[in-house]
């Protein structure tokens, strides 16, 4: 007897959700296990873990904090995802934003905060989508191949940092450290409310209007047209080639945004880890939220709830080896459960020809 | 579509719902841990554990533990004092740099009521700042940084370049080549005074000693470390030492058969061809910290010790033509007799910086430009925090 996957007519209806919960809750007692395991108390644990990302004010706006770049991230992904796109730089391009902000810092750093900020987010949205250029013309123009330009991008928004802390942006009073210089103190974002400031106001509105667009919007239309059946967007007049670039672009935008908002609300000054892996987690919040904009919020406010009980449950003993795989854990069980929403386990014949079952 | 928001909400409803039932209990718990100080006034608590205090240390690392390297030794330090004091640590790793990730860190430690916050990576330094100031009754102390405020808020480093000097006189004594290879991180003060005493030392035992360096640019990349060593080994150099976190340079010393000197802890069980190591001992500062949060009289201060403070340290092998000799140094540098830097010292293109009684023959500014010292001020801790030259027998640019 063998397993193999087989597509649903169509995605189950009360089984897809049954499947998300059964797949989260078998991720829950895995973790239990590995938890009695190297001798911790798994209630004491995950209770740790809600408390810690829902329990309070305070954790609440921890996680919503934590939600903000993963949301923008995620949407990112997601919108070059709905019409079949792989942007898998969001983590080059949140660097990229993160300069843009920086630069405009440093030229006018006595502008006053009302004008500084909105001028810092502006950049960090141009730097983004500038640092998409290249792949979307590169992909439109030549079809070459997204996923590897983007993904070889990432790194290269890195070393360009570490060119600017050991060079022309290196920080004079630092010591001779290779840092790059403070930003100025009225380039914080305002506090909103305990950890959270406003840029999870700019990330919900953007999150939000997003969802809300593509879902009811031609334009979106188009693009689910367009990542369905090429052929089919060809036929019904759409352009894919602009199309093709103005989305990469779009998406390289907005995780240059997500850059912009990091750097002015929870970093200091630009650094080498100004990404923070959160490029990369969005492309897991785009396919929790199975590549739709509108899934996007939810999805990145739990994935944040996630990381921010991983995080805190460290600090109780737990060992960051079992804290990160726990939190995989939970994701793998959240991804795998989407694959049975539209898939089911048949069984076959072993008789079966090898090629039947791939 | 909607099913997806639909079956999200759902979960987040629940997880909702049973954080609100988990919550209330736990936050009674964090309330009575709130603004319980250690009482002011009492004697330093002795060694060997007092328990009684409700002091309790959290620890920042900025990547895995590991066994070997800064990490490592910070977690020792932690145990160390741990067991010293009895005060209650923890600590989580991998917490990058610049990131809200360290803020949720050091905010949910000082929730769960941890009073004493060491953060252990140098761009922490800002964020550690911030906490202190938003937090008076928590103390903070940042390493290998230079911020500190008059309450709460202290940073502590090394001078490595005393064991650094020890280390020089080692790897002279080991090569035949009279030719060492130094694959360097970053051309910081901190990197080039460690291989300017390293380089000192060696030369104390073997005048004709050269130290190639190659810098790397970065702190932690076994691949492009351990392309750097080949290249110095190729060279010529039969000794190889290293100011980075990987043990990448000690792999390739094993493979051409060469000696390797560590760096940050002892890397004997990791590296064949290991003599000794310049190694980080955090133990006694962090038990000073600790001691001193928890009777409730921490005085911050810009820390930088030496080899008299246990800070930093180096294993003298016995195996060592020079042990003797290197015995000797360690002990006139602990008591005070002797200095690195003292003395007469020469720059890489032969012209003097200090003269005999080791005041400056020239004017010193540091990579920036800025004035660091004038003819005639002696080789002071100003100066060495700011070095920017290579002195006489480095081969490589101090630029970088």
């Amino acid at each position: 007897m063998r397993l193999r996957l087989e597509r649903r007519d169509r995605p189950l209806r009360g089984g897809q959700v049954r499947a998300f919960v059964v797949g989260v809750l078998i991720a829950f007692a895995v973790g239990a296990v590995l938890l009695v395991l190297s001798g911790h108390n798994p209630f004491e644990v995950y209770q740790k873990m809600l408390d810690s990302s829902f329990g309070s004010w305070r954790g609440l706006s921890t996680t919503l904090t934590q939600a903000v770049p993963l949301g923008l991230a995620g949407l990112a992904v997601a919108v070059a995802g709905s019409m079949g796109l792989w942007n898998i730089g969001a983590e080059g391009q949140i660097v990229a934003g993160a300069i843009g902000a920086a630069w405009v810092a440093r030229l006018g750093p006595d502008l006053a905060g009302p004008l500084l900020i909105p001028l810092m987010l502006i950049a960090a949205v141009a730097a983004g989508g500038v640092y998409a250029l290249g792949p979307a013309l590169a992909r439109s123009r030549l079809g070459v191949n997204e996923i590897i330009t983007t993904l070889m991008l990432n790194e290269v928004a890195i070393r360009i940092v570490r060119y600017l802390q050991n060079g022309p942006w290196k920080d004079p009073t630092a010591n001779n450290f290779p840092v790059t210089p403070e930003l100025p103190a009225q380039a914080a974002l305002p506090d909103l409310f305990e950890r959270s400031n406003i840029g999870l106001l700019i990330a919900a509105a953007v999150i939000l209007g997003f969802g809300v667009y593509t879902a009811r919007s031609a334009w979106g239309y188009e693009l689910r047209v367009a990542g369905s059946s090429a052929d089919a967007a060809r036929y019904a007049g759409i352009s894919l080639k602009a199309k093709i670039f103005t989305v990469l672009v779009l998406s390289g935008a907005i995780a240059g945004l997500a850059g912009g908002i990091e750097l002015t609300g929870s970093s200091s000054r630009l650094v080498e880890g100004v990404g923070g892996g959160y490029g990369y987690a969005g492309i897991i919040v785009a396919a929790l939220a199975l590549m739709r904009p509108s899934g996007v919020a939810a999805v990145a406010v739990a994935f944040g709830a996630v990381q921010v009980g991983g995080l805190a449950i460290q600090t109780t003993g737990v060992p960051a080896s079992i804290a990160n795989t726990l939190q995989a854990l939970i994701l793998f069980g959240a991804l795998a459960a989407g694959v049975f929403g539209n898939y089911r386990v048949v069984r076959t014949a072993a008789a079966a020809p090898a090629g039947a079952t791939a | 579509m909607k099913r997806t928001s639909r079956m999200l909400l759902i979960l987040l409803a629940v997880l909702a719902m049973m954080a609100a039932a988990c919550g209330s209990d736990d936050e009674a718990e964090a309330g009575g841990s709130e603004g319980t100080e250690a009482p002011g006034g009492t004697e330093a608590p002795s060694e060997g554990g007092e328990g009684a205090s409700d002091a309790k240390a959290a620890f920042i690392m900025v990547a895995p533990i590991g066994d070997a390297g800064w990490n490592f030794m910070h977690n020792e330090g932690r145990l160390g004092a741990e067991e010293a004091t009895g005060v209650e640590t923890a600590y989580v790793d991998s917490i990058p740099e610049g990131s809200a990730e360290f803020d949720n860190a050091v905010q949910q430690f000082i929730d769960d009521g941890y009073n004493i916050i060491i953060t252990t990576s140098f761009n922490y330094m800002d964020a550690t700042e911030q906490f202190a100031t938003d937090n008076p009754d928590v103390v903070f102390e940042h390493i290998s940084g230079f911020k500190m405020n008059d309450t709460n808020f202290g940073n502590t480093f090394g001078r490595m370049y005393q064991p650094r000097y020890i280390a020089g006189m080692a790897a002279a004594a080991a090569s035949e080549t009279n030719r060492i290879g130094y694959v360097a991180a970053f051309a910081i003060p901190e990197v080039i005074r460690g291989i300017n005493a390293f380089t000192l030392g060696a030369q104390a035992v073997n005048p004709d000693i050269e130290v190639e360096v190659v810098w790397t640019s970065t702190w932690f990349d076994p691949g492009v470390e351990g392309n750097a060593a080949q290249a110095l080994i190729d060279n010529g150099a039969d000794v190889l030492t290293m100011h980075q976190d990987s043990t990448a340079t000690g792999e390739v010393a094993t493979e051409a058969g060469a000696t390797f000197i560590g760096y940050h802890s002892d890397m004997s069980a990791q590296v064949d061809a290991y003599l000794t190591a310049p190694v980080w001992d955090f133990t006694p500062r962090y038990t000073e910290i600790l001691s001193s949060a928890a009777a409730g009289n921490f005085t911050p201060e810009s820390f930088w010790g030496g080899i008299a403070d246990g800070i930093v340290d180096i294993a003298i092998p016995d195996g060592s033509p020079v042990a003797a000799e290197m015995k000797e140094v360690r002990e006139s540098i602990i008591n005070g007799e002797f200095d690195v830097f003292e003395g007469e010292i020469i720059a890489q293109d032969g012209s003097a910086i200090t003269d005999a009684d080791g005041n400056l023959v020239v004017d010193l500014q540091d990579s920036f430009g800025n004035d660091i010292g004038a003819v005639g001020d002696a080789l002071n801790d100003g100066i060495l925090l700011g070095m920017s030259f290579f002195v006489e027998g480095v081969i490589g640019s101090a630029e970088g």
